[in-house]
Order: structure tokens, then C-alpha cells, then sequence
């Protein structure tokens, strides 16, 4: 597995923004993260991100316990394994598209012109290249963060919300570049209110109040190798209560009906 | 492109793609940079100007021959004098005169005569006032208290006497001057010379009549050298002591070196207070650059504290955001520190042409310290921001929405 959580847990206060959760995800895999707004899908995102640090229970990403680690180790896993997309298209604003994307290879090694330029083109963006954020739209903007996620080839994208604030035409694009990652091997956990961006995914999990309450696999096959893979369903003590009638029926009771009132915000 | 030239890229982006806040830390830096250096420069101008208008005032240090006892008197010879100014001009520039005294009866009275180069003595005292003209070949200037004794007036004529016994010789062994000793000459004799001038100083030079070296030649009927050399140095203070002190340890020159205080107390007292004064507002205009570099570099920080949040997230180590904030900063004080001493010189050289009516030199050993300073403010005063910045949570760059 590249990615386990167990029993992980961050509690603010009296308040469990992630509750117990226990979940994996194999190589290659695309999970969907859903739930609504306040579930705790972006505390979620910080912990496996090597963000945040969780406040029980342990994360270990590809075989290293992230508890170990102190804050410039942890930079050193999240420059080298992961690559991030933000909600809010997260730029340097006074560097230009290209620049953007050559920060990110200048924090992790060696500035490479030519390969953040043709990062960019692998986006649509080449002629844009040498634009200021301010000077770009904001599906232009998402690709840039992409580009950059994508630079120093992440074992794993995580993507918060990565078409929350983008119209359906640069949705399907940022969409079809998620497709192209995903067949080329690369391990892609989004989080989503969408249900069209949720649905391509290959498993989805929900959220609420920091608890797992459902999961579902769209794809057969990869559900096969993942359980041959000793793959576990992912699970929350709170779930346990749940799982007879989660058994009765082949999809967890009301999955539908939250992904609907989260996508009505 | 390589990483270093990346890194330039990016603190170069921050500047002059955010030119706002870095023309606020710039501009903090300079104002702090430009009163500074214009203080600095008057404060070193002063002194300076005052040295120099006292300069006219006469000498500031003064040689005199050492007598030896019962000695025939000969004076500082002329290469002694070459050789005692070739060592004041060593140091500094310097003008000089030279002053032979002989005691001689006018009306049987005894008075002092004073043999001068008159271009030298005029060029060193420009404050005396002169009623007519300094002495030239057969014509005396008389001190305005002698002038009055004698009921002397410009143009009129004067008979002095010289008497080998008034001055300490004796009489047989003078050599003779144009063909005649002086001596033979009795009292109520003596030569008449014209009073081509009065000089008043309100000093002791009001009871002395000066004549040219030539004309006490031939009254004393002995050519000897001169009794003192006045030098009139630009050097001053410890300076000017090391001078004296020098020409005093090469006790073989047979002469004794003393400086005069030119500057009065009060003018000293007033350079002390100038000084303080410049201490104080010096540390006040520091401790406000200070705070508005710090001010400016923490609003730098805060406005980009998302951007420090990404970077972290993109595996920027704390190190890397420290430098680059640093040297951001320190550019903006190198700027501010260069721009504000060029207006601080520009200030400082209008002033002192507004107020003494002179330009003062670039000094570039001044530029370089408050360039070099507002470097180390702006380095000082971006510790705090820094540590702000470091403890940015990569994690808002999530959370913030
Ligand atoms: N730093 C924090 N301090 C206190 N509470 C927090 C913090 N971050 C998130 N929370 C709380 O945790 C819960 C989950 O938040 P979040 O993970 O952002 O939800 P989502 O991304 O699903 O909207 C929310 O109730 C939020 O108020
Ligand atoms: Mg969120």
C-alpha cells in the first residue's frame, strides 16, 4: 500500500474534525474523498499532505511512519512524493506561470526550464507561459497548479476541491488531465463536492462530521486488486454500528442523498 | 536558468512586482540613511569650517629660536627655517612668516622693531586692519599704540636708533654694513624712516613697529636669521600637537615649538554640543528606521503569508524562506542606504553653502558607512518578520478558504 492511516484521528478542542478513520490506498490507485462542507475532508487532506500532524493514531506513506518525522523531514516527504492542487488555484502572485512551476523544482532540486515548459504545454498553457497569475483565467490558473503538482512527478496528487471554483468546460478539462495522469500510473486522492468529478474516481469515501459514512467502488477490477492486495474497507468505530445495514444493502444507506445536499452548498 | 539565478528571479519578482511595499521599506530606509549622512557631514563640516575661518587669524603654531646663554644671538638660519616648514608641511599645508626682534630707541624711548617679509606676515594675519601700507625699502609700519605715543601719522617720518647694548651685544665685534657700524650712532641720531602705514589688532602687534628684514639689516648693521616662525597649519588638534611634538624631539634644530588655541572654549563647548546632539538624534533616527523597516518587512510578511504557506507546502525548508526574506531586505537597505546618502549629501552641501557659503566634498568613506548600516538595519529589523514567516503553517494554504 502507498498510503495507510490508522485509526487516525484530529481533534480540536472538544471538536473530532477526523474521527477514528482507518483507511489505504494502494499504488495507482484514484480515490474520491466526498462529504459536505465542515466533514473534515481538508483536515483529512493536510494529515496524508504531511501538512498537518494528526493527533492520534499513525500515517505511514510508502512504508514511513509520518509520526517520526520532524517538520523538515516532513518537508523533505512532501517536496519528493506529493503533488498538491488547491481549491483556490494557489500561486505566487508576482511570479509568472512558468516561474510558478520552477519554484516548485527549485525547492526540490534543480531548475529545469525546459521541462517546466513543456509541463505547461502538457496543460494547453505554452503560450501563456510567461503570464502573472492576475493576467490568467482561473481554469488557466488551475492547469498551472497542475503543471506544478505534476513537475517533479509525485508518486501521489492530492487535489482539494480542484474544480470547486471552475466552470463545466475547464472542469472536463481538468478532468480529462486527471484521466491522462491516472492511466500513466500516478496515485490521485481528491476531494470533491461534485459527484461527476467524484464518479470518476475509481472508490469514493464519505465524510460526515469526521466520520466514515459509506464507501463505494465504480470500478470492479481495481477493487479486485486492491483485496488481492490485502486491501481492507476503510472503517471508523462510529461505522461499526452501521455495518449490518451497510451489509443489507451493497451501498451504505443515505450515501446518495449526502452527496446531493453537499453539492446543493 | 539555474537555481541561483531562479533565486534571483524570485526576490527580483517580489520587488518589482510588488513595488508598493518595496518602495515603503526602500523609502524608510532612505529618510533614516539621508538624515543620518546630512548630520554626519555637518557635523564634520563645522569644525572643519570653523578651523578654517580662524585660519586668517593668524598662526596656530609658533617656533621659536632657543637662546643659548651669553651667546651671540643668530637666530633660526634660513635653512633651518626651510627645514622646520618642509616638516610642518609634512603633515598638512601651511603658510608661514618670520619675525626678527630688535629693541631700538625712537625719542630715546625703547620700542620693539620687528623684522618682517611683508607678503609673508599679510598673507598670515588678513584680520589686521592696516591704515595706509605695510612696510616696504625705507618705509616703517608702526603699531596704532606707538603711532599714538609719538603723535606719528601716514606719511610722515620717523628717526630710529639701534644700540648693540639694548639687544645684549657688544659693540666691537659687529661687522659692518654698508660701510658704516650702526652703533656709532649716538643717541638723537639714527635713521628716518617714512610711516608708510599704522596697524591696528588690538593685540600686542599695536606696540611694535615693523620694518622690512633689509632695512633692520642695515639699521643693526648684523644679518642674522629670525627670532620666531609663525605657521599658519590646516592641521588642528592632536594633529597639530604631533607636529609640535616632532620638531620639539629633534632638540638639535636649536628650536622650541608651541601651539596656539585658536578656538575659544565657548567655540569648543558649542562643537561638544553639536556632537551630542548628533549622538542623540542619531540613535532616534535609528531606532525609527529600524521600526519602519520592521514595520514594512512584517506587512511584507503578512500579505504573503499564503504565498509562504504554498512554498512550504512545496517543500520549501524555513532556511529557504529565511533567505530569501533576508535578502530581500537587505537590498532594500542597500537602496534606501545608497539613495539616502546621495540626498543626505545634497542636503548637507546645500546647507553648508546656504550658511558658510562653501561646498563640501563627497566623502566617500561616509557613504560607505551608511550604506553598510542601513544593511545591517534592515537585517536587524527583519529578524522578527522572519521568525513570523517561519512559523507559517504550510497548512493555511489548504484551510483557507
Ligand atoms: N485549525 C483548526 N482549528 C480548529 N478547528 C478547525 C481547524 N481546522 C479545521 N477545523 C474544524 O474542523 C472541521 C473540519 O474542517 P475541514 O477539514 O476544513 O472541513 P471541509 O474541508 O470538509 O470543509 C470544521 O468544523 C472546522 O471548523
Ligand atoms: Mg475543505
Amino acid at each position: 500500500m502507498l498510503l495507510e492511516l490508522d485509526h487516525v484521528s484530529k481533534i480540536y478542542g472538544d471538536l473530532h474534525a477526523v474521527d477514528d478513520l482507518s483507511l489505504s490506498v494502494q499504488e495507482g490507485e484514484w480515490l474520491a474523498i466526498v462529504g459536505s462542507s465542515g466533514s473534515g475532508k481538508t483536515t483529512l487532506m493536510n494529515i496524508i499532505g504531511c501538512m498537518d500532524t494528526p493527533s492520534e493514531g499513525t500515517v505511514t506513506l510508502e512504508g514511513r511512519e509520518l509520526n517520526d518525522l520532524n517538520a523538515s523531514q516532513l518537508a523533505d516527504v512532501r517536496k519528493n512524493i506529493i503533488g498538491l492542487v488547491f481549491q483556490k488555484f494557489y500561486l505566487v502572485p508576482h511570479l509568472t506561470a512558468v516561474e510558478n512551476v520552477m519554484v516548485a523544482q527549485y525547492y526540490h532540486s534543480v531548475v529545469n526550464e525546459k521541462q517546466a515548459m513543456e509541463a505547461l504545454s502538457n496543460v494547453g498553457l505554452a503560450e501563456r507561459a510567461h503570464h502573472l497569475p492576475s493576467q490568467l483565467s482561473g481554469g488557466e490558473q488551475q492547469r498551472v497548479c497542475i503543471a506544478r503538482a505534476l513537475i517533479n512527478c509525485p508518486k501521489l496528487i492530492l487535489a482539494d476541491e480542484p474544480t470547486g471554483n471552475l466552470d463545466e468546460a475547464n472542469e472536463k478539462i481538468v478532468l480529462d488531465l486527471f484521466k491522462k495522469l491516472h492511466a500513466q500510473g500516478t496515485t490521485i486522492v481528491v476531494v470533491t463536492h461534485d459527484s461527476l468529478v467524484a464518479s470518476c474516481a475509481q472508490r469514493e469515501i464519505m465524510l460526515n462530521h469526521g466520520v466514515l459514512v459509506g464507501e463505494r467502488w465504480n470500478d470492479e477490477a481495481a477493487q479486485q486488486r486492491y483485496v488481492d492486495a490485502g486491501g481492507e474497507p476503510a472503517k471508523t468505530r462510529h461505522a461499526e454500528n452501521s455495518k449490518q445495514s451497510a451489509e443489507e444493502s451493497s451501498m451504505p444507506v443515505g450515501f446518495d442523498t449526502i452527496t446531493k445536499s453537499a453539492k446543493a452548498h | 536558468m539555474n537555481n541561483s539565478r531562479m533565486f534571483m528571479a524570485m526576490i527580483l519578482g517580489a520587488i518589482f512586482r510588488r513595488r508598493s511595499r518595496a518602495l515603503m521599506a526602500v523609502i524608510a530606509t532612505m529618510v533614516g540613511a539621508a538624515t543620518l549622512f546630512c548630520l554626519a557631514a555637518v557635523c564634520i563640516a563645522v569644525p572643519q569650517q570653523m578651523n578654517e575661518d580662524m585660519r586668517p587669524y593668524g598662526a596656530n603654531l609658533v617656533v621659536a629660536a632657543i637662546e643659548k646663554q651669553g651667546a651671540e644671538k643668530t637666530g633660526i638660519s634660513d635653512a633651518m627655517v626651510a627645514h622646520t616648514t618642509s616638516m610642518v608641511r609634512a603633515k598638512s599645508s601651511a603658510k608661514f612668516a618670520t619675525y626678527r626682534y630688535e629693541t631700538v630707541r625712537i625719542n630715546a624711548a625703547p620700542y620693539m622693531l620687528a623684522g618682517i617679509e611683508s607678503t609673508q606676515v599679510r598673507a598670515l594675519n588678513h584680520h589686521w586692519s592696516v591704515q595706509g601700507s605695510w612696510p616696504s625699502h625705507g618705509a616703517v609700519m608702526v603699531g596704532s599704540d606707538v603711532a599714538s605715543a609719538l603723535g606719528l601719522n601716514v606719511g610722515g617720518n620717523v628717526t630710529i636708533a639701534y644700540q648693540s647694548s639694548d639687544n645684549g651685544g657688544s659693540t666691537t665685534s659687529k661687522t659692518t654694513q654698508d660701510g658704516r657700524v650702526s652703533t656709532d650712532i649716538l643717541n638723537g641720531g639714527g635713521s628716518t624712516y617714512r610711516v608708510a602705514g599704522i596697524v591696528n589688532t588690538g593685540g600686542s602687534e599695536d606696540e611694535i613697529v615693523y620694518a622690512t628684514n633689509a632695512d633692520v639689516n642695515a639699521l643693526s648693521g648684523v644679518k642674522r636669521g629670525a627670532d620666531v616662525i609663525e605657521y599658519s597649519s590646516s592641521a588642528m588638534g592632536t594633529d597639530l600637537t604631533a607636529i609640535a611634538t616632532s620638531i620639539n624631539d629633534m632638540t638639535s634644530m636649536g628650536v622650541k615649538a608651541q601651539t596656539v588655541t585658536k578656538i575659544s572654549s565657548s567655540d569648543t563647548k558649542i562643537i561638544t554640543m553639536l556632537q551630542t546632539l548628533f549622538w542623540l538624534i542619531s540613535v532616534v533616527v535609528l531606532a525609527l528606521t529600524f521600526v519602519g523597516v520592521g514595520t514594512t518587512m512584517t506587512s511584507i510578511v503578512s500579505q504573503r503569508r499564503n504565498e509562504i504557506g504554498l512554498r512550504k507546502a512545496l517543500g520549501a525548508p524555513n532556511s529557504s524562506i529565511r533567505t530569501e526574506f533576508y535578502t530581500e531586505s537587505v537590498i532594500y537597505g542597500l537602496v534606501g542606504g545608497g539613495l539616502g546618502a546621495t540626498i543626505g549629501f545634497w542636503l548637507a552641501r546645500l546647507l553648508c553653502s546656504l550658511v558658510f557659503g562653501r561646498n563640501i566634498a563627497m566623502n566617500w568613506w561616509l557613504v560607505g558607512v551608511a550604506v553598510v548600516l542601513s544593511g545591517i538595519i534592515a537585517i536587524l529589523a527583519t529578524i522578527r518578520p522572519v521568525v513570523k514567516a517561519s512559523r507559517i503553517d504550510p497548512a493555511v494554504v489548504l484551510s483557507e478558504e
